[in-house]
This record gives structure tokens, sequence and C-alpha cells, in this order.
């Protein structure tokens, strides 16, 4: 469907003459007795609607289905005639729900049938409907506005839905007659206004009601061309039920709906809870949704049905266990708004309900033969229902080349956790428009700005990083500790490569502020080391390449240890070689060494740049310092040593359990 | 997008070519040459398409049902034999039978049609199949349009001037049109010769075979891709936006989401994203020919070796169970996910969303999504168990709000019932007593029904007079009270203003009074006790 095809604009006009308050002579039974209050009550008498309770009803119908499939830019204007006409909406957007109509028509009332017959007329009301097709609706100005020097694109094209009682089909001529003259003078006034636009096309329907029981004096007439501006059809119904069917036909005829009923429906029984029979709901929606069936003449097959009462026919799928659940993606090459036909039935709200309530339900083709195929789903997503196609086809894209197959396929370090997170700090979120500051740039655009900062320098692999790898240290991927252990590199070779990266990583985002600048101000200043420093290095690279080997246990375990000191490290410890020892076995002989690990830098570490390692640990020290009182033996202890347990000796040597026992 | 290549070896097509001075060659072996060349090129730059092969003459015949397989089709090229007349509409049935047995009724289809413009004679030409269009029943329909979406290529081993020189040529145009005017006919340039047919393959493979190279980008990091099948250009409203909307060469990622929150979007299309890798193909030509041939295999073990930014985005979306959302064009979105096939074969996909600036109405504007660390507080909640997705809609459809509808007398009958069920319990019911005897009254009057009001008025009436003697006399005031509002309104609101002096406005608005009223009334008897 065109975006501005005649469904794009529908006016309603009601007729609200003295004639339509008659009877439609359809009675209902509103008293219906239970049996055990039978016993001498005399049922009300049955009520029966006017012809304008009908007419209203039937097109109140006839919008909730509308609405429910096309919830914007489908839009109805309402007007209401008898001596003068009453528009009771608007093409804006926000007067588009049966709610706002229904509130207007309980304002208009039912027609005054003390009313004089001679001012009243349906004409007002048609007059009026063309006036109102010339107004310009919301979508029509922002594609006009949009396209600039193609606005002559956007059309103007509508349908008039009359709902009138017709005395003759002379009468009716002269109805189209006048709306021809109509949008001949409206054309010629909208081509002088910005607002206003002239009419390219206008369908009139006019449904003619008279009440059960009498003969039509209107004929029914198929689409015929007035004028190439005017086509006219002309429906002759009786009021009731005839003419809600004939609206329910208009609708989906109109906005070119199709109906599928969902069969097998397994639902409780209100009187007896443990007995579940099986139910049938019936969905309108898009015909879309049908479009394989249509396509492939497959539509017997899908179990079709024409129905007796001159609905539509309707296709039946079946309900299907299990369900699916959200996390799984199904290829759907469709999603159709529903709206139910019979909205407040038990079995219909039973369905919607749960949907409604965030469960999805599979729907298979009903088949005699062979094995079964799923080609629908039933979802609902933030307060609507939608019918998706799933594809159930043989897939063209099957048995592809996998992906370890192809470039980059052989690589088996990417850091695929920490991308992981990188996504998630790049997820998305809606912001609504009103509080978007339409100053900034939209909120997408600062999305992909986003992006762009948080890759500004981001390694693919594990072995391409020393940095990001430090950070997953603490973390529990072991993968990663060895390979970061593992490295090739010597010990200051390590470092260097660390330093350079971090720079590189910095150096990246120092033109944001002036801050950014001074950090990397900074890690350059740390790097830089004082010459006869640089003279030293060199001179001990040698031996120190030759005791690597045999240090790297022990320097390793004081790396470890100091790890340990964070909290977050616990995990680490599993990794020291020399901890492999029963519980019961005696105390380790290094303990000594691990207590002065801490404050007792290695000689030539002391003077030499600062390494990660001490100003990490350090950081670490003064951030748990400041989280506990500092423990007193070790604030006052004398090379590391303070006798414990002091205040014993004075208490006159006396035990202390037995000093406790006695203070009772 | 499966092709099928329906071959014409009707007997026209051994018609020679006369060539100077070297061998003679017929027009079948002009246009298997042309095929030939057409497989090979897919069997290295296209190899994912399925391919099948069909001759026909006034019978038609699936010689290779869909396939990878280049070899075993250029095989069956040279075992083709020669047939009796050219018969193109039987022959289009029988691709139309062979293509929706395989893949049904929506996959789009290619349609490469070779023959010699000689469109046969009397019955079952196609001159004969087109002037009697019109005169058919509905089990003799002309197979076109294919319920399928189709790309007709025509082939034909003969020049234009030849085919204008009769009406094959117009005969031609008018399948083109029938065939939804999708795809284009090609002729050879000059005299027949291999030269000339290679030229017009080549036409063809420029046109519809060369592979869609793109480039995907997430911020900095980016990789060279190919998407197959290619994605076709999508005109949504030919009134609006005529011209079509092609996808870009930069397709850029914009952010990521739950699988859950996207929630098996509609698509139109389905697309392998696989990485690849550029320079090999820009160095093709070089003066170490030989040396090339020796470094290849190392070339294409160097590009599973290095890291490629399509491996590590499949890997993480794959274990996050998340989707990648990237623009295909100015107002055109699509989004990136993993998917494993039934062997664990796993992948890169891209599907695309139908193109405009609202795709899925569960997310809202797409433009209108921003980063998260924008938000006043992780709207996915600190450990994810929150998401701000889906976007509501303002107005609630028909079956989430409670509606009346009496179309049909069970669903007034219901609504009547559920008054009086609840009246026969007041005053403990009282409060959904109103509720429904307040949603039945405010249909009426939008419906202009004052009659039912009128009715369920007397009903109210009758039930106070049933109630027992033990019956609380709360429920015999609540009856009465409401009994005579209903009457009040089934009349007009005038009289309502001579009663209540005070009152004046809507009927909704007086009864709202009323109601508030009400409630100070009962609790009046309430104290009173």
């Amino acid at each position: 469907m065109k975006m501005f095809s005649v469904a794009h604009k529908t006016v309603f006009v009601v007729d609200h003459c003295p004639y339509m308050a008659e009877s439609s002579r359809q009675q209902v039974e509103c008293d219906v007795l239970t049996k055990s209050r039978a016993q001498g009550v005399i049922p009300l008498a049955p009520v029966s609607k006017s012809l304008w309770t009908c007419a209203v009803e039937c097109s109140m119908e006839y919008c909730r289905i509308l609405y429910d499939v096309y919830p914007r830019d489908k839009l109805v204007n309402y007007i209401v005639s008898d001596s003068e006409f009453h528009i009771l909406n608007s093409w804006r957007r926000e007067d588009q729900t049966t709610l706002e109509l229904m509130s207007a028509l309980a304002a208009v009332g039912p027609p005054n049938p003390r009313e004089d017959p001679e001012c009243c007329s349906i004409l007002h009301g048609l007059v009026a409907a063309v006036e109102s097709l010339c107004k310009i609706t919301e979508l029509q100005h922002e594609r006009r506005t949009a396209m600039m020097d193609t606005a002559e694109r956007v059309s103007n094209r509508g349908r008039i839905i009359c709902l009138t009682n017709a005395k003759s089909d002379t009468h009716v001529r002269m109805l189209e007659d006048c709306i021809q003259e109509t949008i001949m003078e409206q054309n010629k006034l909208a081509a002088g206004s910005d607002r206003l636009m002239a009419i390219q096309q206008c369908d009139l329907v006019l449904v003619h009601i008279y009440p059960q029981g009498e003969d039509t004096l209107v004929s029914d007439r198929p689409k015929k061309d007035i004028s190439p501006l005017l086509t006219s059809e002309v429906h002759s119904v009786r009021a009731g039920r005839h003419l809600a069917t004939k609206l329910n036909i208009l609708v989906q005829q109109h906005f070119d709906l199709a109906s599928t009923t969902i069969t097998n429906i397994p639902m409780k029984e209100e009187q007896h809870a443990n007995t579940s029979a099986n139910y049938d709901v019936e969905l309108l929606h898009h015909r879309d949704a049908h479009l394989e069936f249509f396509k492939s003449g497959d539509l017997h097959m899908a179990g079709t049905s024409t129905r007796e009462n001159g609905l539509k026919e309707t296709i039946t799928l079946k309900w299907c266990t299990p369900r699916t659940n959200g996390i799984e993606l199904h290829y759907c090459t469709g999603a159709y708004r529903i709206s139910p036909t019979d909205v407040n039935s038990r079995p219909s709200s039973c369905l919607t309900n749960f949907l409604l309530n965030g469960r999805s339900v599979l729907l298979e083709q009903p088949r005699k033969l062979g094995s079964k195929v799923i080609s629908h789903m039933l979802s609902s997503h933030g307060g609507e229902i939608f019918l998706h196609v799933l594809n159930s086809n043989r897939s063209t894209l099957e048995d592809p080349p996998s992906i370890s197959e192809g470039c980059g396929g052989r690589v088996t370090d990417y850091r695929i956790t920490d991308f992981g997170e990188f996504m998630k700090e790049n997820r998305l979120t809606p912001v609504s428009e009103s509080s978007h500051d339409p100053s900034l740039k939209l909120p997408i655009e600062r999305g992909k700005a986003q992006l762009e900062r948080h890759t500004r320098y981001w390694p693919m692999i594990i072995s391409q990083t020393t940095i990001f790898n430090m950070q997953a240290v603490s973390s529990d991927d072991e993968e990663t500790q060895e390979r970061t252990t593992r490295s090739p590199f010597p010990r200051d070779e390590q470092y260097r490569i660390m330093w350079n990266e971090l720079e590189t990583l910095v150096k990246t985002h120092a033109g944001a502020t002036d801050r950014h600048q001074r950090v990397l101000d900074c890690i350059v200043a740390c790097r830089s080391k004082p010459p006869e420093e640089e003279e030293r290095k060199k001179r001990g690279r040698k031996r120190e390449d030759r005791e690597d080997r045999t240090e790297k246990n022990g320097s390793k375990e004081t790396e470890d240890k100091s790890w340990q000191d964070s909290e977050k490290s616990v995990v680490r410890s599993e990794n020291i070689p020399n901890i492999t020892d029963s519980p019961d076995s005696p105390e380790p002989l290094n303990k000594k060494p691990r207590l002065n690990s801490d404050d007792l830098q290695p000689p030539d570490r002391a003077k030499g740049p600062v390494s990660l390692l001490s100003m990490w640990t350090n950081r670490i020290t003064v951030a748990n310092s400041r989280k506990h009182q500092e423990f007193v033996g070790r604030a006052s202890s004398v090379n590391n040593k303070f006798e414990l347990y002091q205040h014993l000796k004075e208490e006159n040597g006396m035990d202390v359990h037995e000093n406790g026992k006695a203070s009772r | 997008m499966p092709t099928v290549v329906l071959m014409d070896v009707s007997l026209s097509m051994t018609r020679p070519v006369c060539l100077d001075g070297s061998e003679e060659f017929q027009r079948k072996n002009l246009a298997v040459h042309g095929l030939n060349m057409l497989f090979e090129h897919m069997a290295s730059n296209y190899r994912l398409e399925f391919t099948a092969l069909m001759a026909f003459s006034s019978l038609w015949e699936l010689l290779v049902p869909f396939t990878r397989d280049y070899n075993a089709l250029q095989e069956a090229l040279s075992r083709l034999e020669d047939y009796d007349k050219t018969c193109v509409e039987s022959a289009l049935n029988g691709v139309n039978n062979v293509v929706q047995q395989e893949w049904g009724s929506a996959c789009p289809c290619q349609l490469v049609l070779v023959t010699d413009g000689s469109l046969g004679i009397g019955k079952g030409s196609l001159r004969h199949s087109l002037q009697t269009l019109k005169q058919r029943g509905e089990d003799k329909k002309f197979p076109l349009p294919f319920p399928f979406p189709t790309k007709l290529f025509i082939m034909c081993v003969a020049n234009a001037e030849e085919l204008q020189a009769t009406d094959a040529m117009d005969n031609l145009e008018e399948l083109l049109r029938l065939s939804g005017g999708d795809g284009q006919i090609f002729t050879v340039d000059g005299p027949l010769c291999m030269k000339s047919v290679q030229g017009m393959f080549g036409r063809l493979i420029d046109f519809a075979y060369s592979p869609f190279h793109a480039v995907l980008h997430c911020g900095n990091l980016s990789s060279d891709v190919q998407v197959f099948p290619r994605p076709e250009p999508v005109v949504v409203d030919d009134e609006v936006e005529p011209m079509p909307q092609t996808v870009s060469t930069d397709l850029e990622i914009v952010g990521f989401l739950e699988i859950a929150d996207i929630s098996s979007p509609p698509v139109i299309s389905r697309h392998l994203v696989l990485p690849i890798a550029v320079n090999k193909d820009v160095d093709e030509v070089g003066a170490g020919a030989t040396d090339e041939l020796e470094e290849e295999p190392s070339a294409s073990q160097m590009a599973g070796k290095s890291p490629n930014f399509c491996v590590l985005l499949h890997g993480s979306l794959k274990v996050e169970g998340m989707v990648a959302l990237v623009q295909l064009g100015p107002e055109w979105f699509g989004m990136l996910y993993a998917q494993a096939d039934s062997k664990k074969k796993s992948n890169l996909m891209m599907s695309l969303f139908e193109p405009g600036p609202e795709p899925l109405p569960w997310l809202g504007k797409i433009s209108h999504l921003g980063p998260i660390s924008e938000a006043a507080e992780n709207p996915y909640g600190e450990d994810d168990s929150k998401s701000p997705f889906p976007v509501t809609p303002q107005a609630k459809r028909s079956y989430a709000q409670n509606v009346t509808v009496w179309i049909k007398a069970s669903g007034l009958q219901t609504d009547v019932q559920k008054i009086l069920r609840n009246a026969r319990k007041l005053p403990d019911k009282t409060q959904t007593f109103y509720k429904e005897l307040n949603r039945l009254r405010k249909a009426a009057l939008a419906f202009g029904f004052w009659e039912l009001l009128k009715g369920v008025a007397e009903l109210l009436e009758r039930e106070c007079t049933l109630l027992p003697d033990s019956a609380h006399p709360d429920a015999a005031f609540q009856l009465t009270h409401a009994a005579q509002q209903l009457k009040l309104a089934s009349t007009a609101t005038s009289q309502l203003e001579l009663k209540h002096g005070r009152l004046s406005g809507t009927a909704s608005e007086v009864f709202h009074v009323l109601f508030e009223e009400l409630k100070g009334t009962r609790h009046f008897f309430v104290k009173m006790r």
C-alpha cells in the first residue's frame, strides 16, 4: 500500500437526522435468567438498537480494527450530520483513538426524533467531509517539508464512508453529484493555500441502512467512476448484524487485511478448572502475512474455508506447543499487527492476555500428511501483538564455509570476553524525542562517536597487548595468565612494550582535554630515565639475562605476594609454584621474605625508574591502609618485630581462663 | 539468490556460424562456451550460489538440480544433445515447478535463458503464447510472472540486428516485461564468434554475478568483507521515493542490542558476511606470475592467521547472545549476528530491515537510540536485569484495554450479567458493581443506546424487590440509587440540571459528580450504623 493511497484518509459521515432514531427492529435479549433464579420472575422485555446505535457501533468497530492494525498514519475523521455538521475529531495523530471518538459521540447523543426533518440532511456532513479531505495531515506536511523540490510526489487521496438512510437511487445520485461539485470547488480553493491540498482521488462508499423487515429503497451498486476524481459504490444493508458484517468486510478490503483463525488453543474451563478444551480465535492482520499461501496457490492446504455468513475467508493455523523462547532469533520475513475480530470474547481475551504477558506461540499449518510446518509466530512487543511470518523453506545460505575457515579464522587468542564487555558498554537505549536536545547530534550519531572513541586503540588478540591483559590478570581467565607469563621477551623488554602500549593508548585520547594531556605527560615523564641509570642498566643487562632464569621463581614470587595484597588477586596465588605442600606440612621456610617484600625493595630497583608493579603495590597499600586502622603492633614495631600479648605479663601471671572465671 | 540456467537445445541452436579460416562452430557451441565461462567465474568468485541447469525444446528436462558443484554443471553442458523445436512457455512452467519445489514462493531467483532468438513456430512458439495471453482459463495461465521475485536475463546467441529483423526482440521484450521487468536482454556485439559471446557473458557477470565487497566498520576497527548474496536495491514506495535505495559499501556498526530485545525482527533479506583479504586481488597481475602461484597457499594461510575483526565480532556476539545494529544507508539499518547451522558451523550473518527511520516499532526511531553511557543510570541495570526495550506506544491497542463491543448479543448479555452478579453481592461488591455499571453506561451513552440504560435500571429495581430479608440495608439503597441515576442518564442531561441546579456539563461529568456523591452517601450510611 502506498503511503498516500486512499487509505491514508478516511472520513466517516454518519447520519444524525431524526429518522435514524428509528428502531433497527433487531431485538437483543439482555436479561438472561440463570436457572436457579428463574422461578416467578418476569424477564425484562428485549431491547432494540436504533439505526443510529447500529451505525455508531459498527463504525467504531471499523475504527477499532483499523487503529489496532495501523496505529499510525491511517487516519479517520468522524463527522456527524443533522441540521448542521459536527466534526468530532481532527486528522491529528493524538485524536486517533476510539476512546476519543466515543466520548465525542456521547456528547452528541442519539438523534432527536422531534427535530424538524426538513432542516436535516446528510449533505451538510458530506460537504464537510470533502473540505476535510483537503486539509493536510501531519504526515503529508512532514513529507512535503522533507522532500522540498519533489514535494509534488505527496498525493492527496481519501475515502468517504457515508452511513445513512437514503430515500432512493435518485437521492443517492444527487449526493454523488453534490460531492463531485464540492470537490471541484474545494480544489480551486486548495490551489491557493499552503495548508490545503487538492483532492486527486476520492472514493465514496455509501452504506444505506434500513430497519429489519422492511424492503430497501436503494439498490446495491459496485464501484464506478463518477469523474476522474471520484468513484462511488453503494451498499444497501439491513441494520444489526448484517451491517456489522458489511463493515467488517469493508475494513478488510480498504486496508488489505486478511483473517487467520488460530485453532486448538488449549484453555482451562471456567467451571471445571481441571479440564481444558480447545478453542478457536479469529485475528485480522495485513494480508501479506499470507503472501506465501497466496503465491504458492497453497490456500487450500493451509486450511482455508469460505464462510457462509458472507465474511471473507480465513486461514486456519494450529496452536503449537512447545513454546519458543525470546533468546532465539527466528528468521522472520514479516511481522504484522493483529486485531481480534471478537475482541472481548473469552477465548480472544485469554489468547491476547497470554501473549501480552510476554509469551510467544508458534503456529503450524494443519496438514493431513507429511511433517509439520511451522509458518508463523504470535508475539507481543511493548503491548502490541504481532503475527510474525517465519521462513519455512530451504535456505539458500545453507552449508556456508565456517568462519574459522576464512580470514582470521586460524587465530585462537581473540579477546572475545573483552569485546563482549565492549559491546555491553556500547549498547543502545531509546532517547525520547522530548528529551533530545535538537542542537546536539542525534543520539545514534553520538553512539557512533562513542564507538570511535572506544576503538582508537583496541588490540584484537591477547598476544598483541600487555596492558589489557594486566587488567585481566585479576580475573580467573587462566589462559590469559599463561600467555602473559609465557611471554618470549625478557623482563625489561616486556616493560618497554607495556610502556609503549600505554603511551599509544593515552596518546590517542590526549587531544580530548587538558587533563588527558596531563595523563600523557605523566606517562612520558615516568618513562624518561636518569642517564646514569641507563648506563647501569646496560652494564647489568648481561648479568640479568644470565640470572634471569634462576631468579625467575624468586622474583615472580615477590611479585605474586604483593599482588596478593590486593583483595582481588586471590586466585593468582594458585599459580605460585612453591605452595604445593599439604596443609599439614610445617610452616614454609620462606615466611620471612614475604613479610619483608613490601617495604624492602631490591636495591637496584629502588634507584631505577618506578616500576609499574611498585606503583601498583603502593597504590593498593595506600588504598587499603585508608580502610582500616593500622595495627598498633606494626606501627610501633622495632625492626618489624613487636611482642604480642604484653599485657598478660602485667596481670600477676594469672591464667587468662581462670581470671575470666574469677571475675564472675 | 539461486540461479536457473535454461538452455535452448532446439535444432536451430545447431545452425553453424561461419567463421572465415577457422573450424566451424554451432551456435550451441558458442552458448556452451559462454556458460562455461559463467560457471568458472561463479566457481571462483560466487561459489555459494546454488545453480540448476535445465535444457528445453518442446519438452524440458532438469539436467542438474540446484548445486554448488560447478564441475557437475560444466560436465552436463558437455553432454547436451539436440532436440526438436523451441517452446518457451512449457520450459517456463518447468522453471516454476523446479524453483517452487526447492525454495518455495518467497525466495528471489535469477533465470538465465540462453537461446538463439529463434523462438519456435506455430503452436507452442513464444509468439503464439503471447498472442493468446488473454484467452486463457485459470488452469492454463501463462507462467509469468512467477510467484517468486524474478530476475530474468535473456542471453541471445545472436546480434541485435538479427533479432530486430523478425519480431523476436519484441517478443523477448514482452517476456521480460511479463516477468516483472527486473532483468535484461543481452545480445552479441558484432559478428558471432567466441570472443563476442565471451563479451556478452562478461557483461552478465558484471551485472549480476560480481561479488559485493564492502568494509565493515565499528569505530576504528574494520574488516573487508564480501556480502553474499549481493544485497538488492529496494524501492519502498514508488510514489514518494521512486529511486531504489542501495546498500552502502561502508557498513557502519552503530551499537549493540540484546537478542531478546531485538526479538525476531522481520527482515527483507539475509546475507553472509565473509571476511576477505583484499590485497591479494590488487596485485594479482604481476611480473612473477610463477612465484605467486607458489605463494598462494601461504598467502591464504597468512590471511587465516592475521586477526580479523569479523571473527572477533562473531565470537563475542555468539558468546553474549547479542546483535550489532548496522547502518546500511542514510535511513536504512540491519543487524549482524552469529548464526550456527545444523552442522554447528557458525557464521557472521547480516539481515536487512525494511528501509526507513523506524523499521521495528519496539525499538522506536533508530536515530533516537543513543549510548547508555549518556543515560542518568544504566537502563540495563547494574546486573543486566533490566532492559529499556520494548518501546511502548502511547495508545494501547483495543485488546489491551477493556473495550466494550456489543455487536454480538452475547457481548451485551455478558456485560449485563456481570452487573447483576455484582448487584446480588452488594454491599461487598460495591466497587466492582459501580465499575461495571459505569463501563456499560459510558458505552451506552456513546452508542446513543438509551433504551439499554432504561432496561438495566428496571433490572436493578427488580433485583431490589428480590432482595432477601437478610440483605444488608445498604444493598437496597445502592440498587435504588443506581437505577435512578441510569434513568436520569437515559433521558437527557437537561433534566439532571433541573434536579441538581449546580450540575452542568457533559453527561459523563455529571455522572462523575453523582458517583462521588454516591460514595459519600455510602460512607454516611456506614457511619450512621
